[in-house]
């Protein structure tokens, strides 16, 4: 059994104090396995160095009467300058186990053949892990704690370690976090979220990352929101994969989305990739997840505009084509009719045309939050560039369009898309005025803004 | 394989885990430190060997002034293996949890584990320098026998007593300031020539001799010449000074030690 009782931890930074967690109480028995979900910095890793015995708490207690482990597959422990072998030695020393029996098993465990007797230093960081994980299984303890066992080797490896861990000690207690929130559904009995230095308790799995979901989602509300913007569409598209992936409340809606496809929900897995879009918008590759999805249900229209979308915004066209072609073929037509328009990494006037340039423009030309699926994709279908989709759009305007509230990260991403030649700061400003929210598009068209974009210019200056 | 680590219980059983894992961390020291290649961790003391003996063969040939007519070889033997001895310590104690952090999550690595570890090694180190150059000297006659050899040990273990205290307390005071580190070098340099080293105290005008005898390792060389030496020279130290500052010292260096040990943070 393991006791936390009141558990605190407060850092001192030369700001202030940081409060991880003010009073984290938990009983951990034999058998059972607790996964902790929260978001980056919530003190998860905090949590289990304290667990572990490695730092101290500022207040309360841990008591243990069973053996604990350090962070599983934690490889910083290692001596670089020394070899593999000496590297198994101390350890094995340290805990007073028998040196050969432990030099036999990371042998044939880890399969770093000869590299077992050169310097750690020289390995690679997947032989690394591997070398980390088999050092953390030669010792056995009652409680192992296991903080992201990520993508250590390839997927043979990954199953060895998790028969060494959840068959082989399948009666041991274990702490597990991850990010990877499949990992601990599928590996745990008991679930925890962290939060705000809060730790909630749950029985069930889908409950506790019900709960995740809801407190990040709220967070992400309360932020007050300051929205980068980009020098223009090009970065705009190339920098949101890596800004995505980052952001827990993006991450949490995918992989809910990915669950939902994998039990085959094709409609809330699409609605749900749509929800984690409507985050990123310039999100390629999850435009294809959700065209995927659209075309499982038969809704070739839905499915054609995200595969476009996704060419558009510079998915490889090779990988998309097959499916672009199948739901083309479904509706009666063909590529020979409609080209698709590939990403070019070009000016935005000048490149192919996604969903949610279309959006943006809806918003900004038609004052109108939506756009319907067959407008979208006749646009999508006959444009070549922004520039001749937003002139189509102005020579068309709707007028049942109706618009809420414009989004910072709406306003960004017109600034970047319009008046890519503005400085940071003339961007900055064009943001924050008061013009951009209530008449989007009056005040990008006085900020100079669509001012080389050819068909547009001509577009507004013809009689309406 | 192998069972739950044991568990150790009581003041025996602790002290076991101790000495093993100090075993452990030695011997990991002395492969980082020295490798497997040529002659290994026999550098340990051929080391400070080499300083010595380079030393000795300096002095000897600017017949440098000590101010007595002292046999220079002996002099600069037990001048500079003091130094070796005191100096060293504190310089391998000073970073040396930062070097390690990553063992703190061994809960039977303790801070002061790996002190002890360096330490020894300094210790082992020095003294077997010492020693096997006392034996080479006396070998090939360069050196007469000592007077009292239990003294000269008695004196050497109090200098490595300061070293050690002062190795903890920099080592420890070293995690929570980097000032220790920039500021040690230069004071164990100018320590250097003030610690006894180059001179005898009773050799010094009053005054002199008033003021370096406030430096706790001047009595600690002064005990080794005397244990050396004997009623060839007038040696000048006051245990009843030197061993309350070292249990002063080491009272310091332990509050220090606790302090940073309740605070470690693993990287």
């Amino acid at each position: 059994m393991i006791r936390v009782r009141n558990l605190k931890k407060v850092y001192k930074t030369r700001f202030g104090e940081n409060r991880v967690f003010e009073d984290i109480s938990f009983d951990l028995a034999m058998g059972e396995k607790l996964g902790i979900l929260g978001r980056n910095g919530a003190g998860k890793s905090t949590l289990v160095r304290l667990i572990s015995g490695a730092e101290r708490p500022t207040a309360g207690s841990i008591e243990a009467d069973m053996s604990v482990s350090w962070p599983i597959a934690f490889g910083g422990a290692f001596q670089p300058n020394l070899t593999g072998l000496d590297n198994i030695r101390f350890i094995s020393r340290i805990y007073d186990q028998d040196i050969e029996a432990n030099l036999a098993f990371v042998e044939d465990f880890a399969e770093l053949g000869p590299y077992l007797g050169e310097e750690v230093r020289t390995y690679s960081s997947g032989m690394r892990a591997r070398l980390a994980f088999a050092i953390s299984m030669i010792i056995e303890f009652d409680c192992f704690l296991i903080d992201e066992v990520g993508a250590v080797g390839d997927a043979r490896f990954h199953d060895r370690c998790n028969y060494e861990l959840f068959r082989k000690r399948a009666d041991r207690a274990m702490i597990i976090i991850s990010h990877d929130a499949s990992y601990i559904r599928d590996h745990c009995n008991r679930f925890a979220v962290l939060h705000d230095g809060v730790l909630v308790q749950f029985n069930d799995f889908d409950e506790a990352y019900h709960d995740f979901r809801e407190k990040i989602g709220l967070e992400r509300k309360q932020r007050s929101e300051t929205v980068d913007i980009a020098d223009d569409r090009r970065q705009l598209i190339e920098t949101t994969h890596t800004v995505s992936v980052l952001d827990d409340a993006f991450r949490v809606t995918v992989q809910d989305a990915d669950w939902k496809r994998d039990e085959g929900d094709w409609a809330a897995a699409e609605a749900s990739y749509a929800e984690a879009l409507a985050l990123y918008p310039y999100q390629r590759s999850y435009w294809v997840q959700r065209a995927h999805m659209a075309k499982e249900q038969g809704e070739d229209v839905r499915a054609e505009i995200g595969y476009r979308t996704a060419i558009a915004l510079g998915e490889a066209y090779a990988d998309v084509r097959e499916h672009l072609e199948f739901v083309m073929r479904r509706q009666g037509t063909e590529l020979a009719d409609y080209s698709a328009h590939i990403y070019a990494g070009d000016d935005a006037r000048r490149d192919a045309p996604a969903a949610p340039d279309i959006a943006l423009f809806a918003r900004g030309a038609w004052g109108s939050d939506t756009v319907e699926d067959e407008t979208m994709l006749h646009l999508l279908r006959t444009s070549a560039t922004c520039d001749e989709a937003l002139a189509a759009m102005l020579a068309r305007p709707v007028s049942s369009g109706t618009a809420g509230e414009i989004a910072p990260s709406t306003i960004a991403q017109m600034i970047a898309i319009a008046c890519p030649d503005l400085d940071r700061r003339a961007k900055a400003e064009l943001a924050a005025s008061e013009a951009m929210r209530s008449d989007p598009w009056g005040a990008l068209i006085a900020a100079g803004g669509f001012g080389d974009w050819q068909a547009t210019q001509a577009a507004i200056k013809a009689p309406a | 394989m192998a069972l739950s680590p044991p568990y150790s219980h009581g003041l025996a059983g602790s002290l076991k885990v101790q000495r093993r894992v100090i075993g452990a961390l030695l011997r990991r020291e002395m492969l980082t430190r020295y490798g497997r290649h040529n002659i290994g961790f026999l550098w340990l003391f051929v080391e400070p060997m080499l300083f010595t003996v380079g030393v000795t063969i300096l002095w000897t040939a600017t017949k440098s002034v000590h101010g007595s007519d002292l046999p220079i070889v002996a002099f600069a033997l037990t001048g500079y293996s003091s130094v070796l001895l005191w100096r060293n310590m504190p310089g391998r104690c000073i970073g040396a949890l930062q070097a390690n952090l990553a063992l703190m999550y061994h809960r039977n690595i303790k801070v002061i584990d790996i002190y002890i570890a360096r330490l020894l090694l300094e210790f082992g180190g020095a003294t077997i320098s010492f020693a096997s150059l006392t034996v080479l000297f006396l070998a090939i006659g360069w050196i007469t026998p000592p007077d009292d050899v239990l003294t000269v040990f008695g004196g050497w273990l109090l200098i490595a007593w300061f070293g050690a205290a002062l190795a903890i307390l920099l080592g420890s005071l070293s995690h929570i300031s980097e000032l220790v580190d920039k500021l040690w070098h230069p004071f164990s340099y100018l320590l250097f020539p003030l610690s006894g080293a180059a001179f005898l105290v009773a050799a010094l005008p009053q005054f002199a001799q008033d003021a370096v005898l406030w430096i706790p390792i001047v009595h600690g060389v002064e005990m080794v010449r005397d244990g050396f030496f004997g009623s060839q020279a007038r040696s000048i130290y006051d245990l009843g000074y030197l061993i309350p500052f070292n249990l002063g010292l080491s009272v310091a260096a332990l509050i220090a030690l606790r302090y940073v040990s309740l605070r470690v943070v693993p990287e």
